[in-house]
């Protein structure tokens, strides 16, 4: 792990203030004097080894894609599952028993109620039912 | 005065992301993350007990949804009395 530094590049703030490596090699050392000379001096490798020191990833590699999505949208999920567990556990703590007006005779029988009384009839309920052959339109 | 400058934008924007293209391409992973190594497992296995989780509370566990009777539902005669 790399100590605790000020080093803090993104691509909104591509500045940092201070270097990346900070504790340098002698090797390193040399390497940032001839740095003070005239770069042409410089080879590429040196040149490379010089933004290494002095940050910590080029921006493609700060801005690479990652599968993070994929643990999120993973996670996501799966509480949103936990939450149906729950929903079951209500079902079957919680909610009272079901009212009478529920029960499947009962929705029928007020369905014939209604469609006697012709609710809705232009659009809705019982513009749906064919009164000739008593059954639901196709 | 604008459309020259403007065609030049655009021209340049066209190039640049060529050469993303090619960069992000020659750049393979170097250590795969957490995200790589278990991510699709979470997604699909996340998924997976979702799906199965909802269709069986939807289905199986006595709530009742309601639906509309409209051809679901056979009228039953209710003055019977």
């Amino acid at each position: 792990m790399p100590p605790y530094t000020n080093y803090h590049a993104q691509r909104s703030y591509p500045m940092p203030d201070e270097p990346f490596c900070t504790e340098l090699s002698a090797e390193q050392q040399a390497l940032k004097e001839k740095e003070k000379g005239s770069w042409t001096q410089l080879s590429h490798a040196e040149k490379v080894a010089l933004y290494r020191l002095q940050f910590h990833e080029t921006f493609t590699e700060m801005n690479r894609r990652s599968n993070e999505w994929k643990t999120v949208m993973g996670c996501v999920f799966f509480f949103f599952g936990f939450t149906g567990l729950l929903i079951w556990w209500q079902r079957v703590y919680v909610f009272p028993k079901k009212p009478i007006t529920l029960m499947d005779e009962w929705k029928a029988q007020q369905l014939q109620r209604i469609l006697d009384m012709k609710g809705n009839p232009v659009q809705g309920l019982a513009s749906r039912w064919d009164y000739e052959r008593k059954e639901w339109k196709k | 005065m604008m459309f020259p400058l403007v065609r030049n934008a655009l021209s340049s924007l066209r190039i640049r992301s060529i050469q993303q293209i090619r960069a992000r391409q020659s750049h393979s992973k170097h250590s795969p993350d957490f995200h790589d190594k278990y991510g699709d497992i979470l997604l699909a296995s996340g998924t997976a007990f979702c799906v199965v989780v909802w269709v069986f509370t939807a289905t199986q566990v006595g709530i009742e949804w309601n639906p509309s009777p409209v051809g679901r539902t056979t009228p039953k005669e209710w003055n019977d009395e």
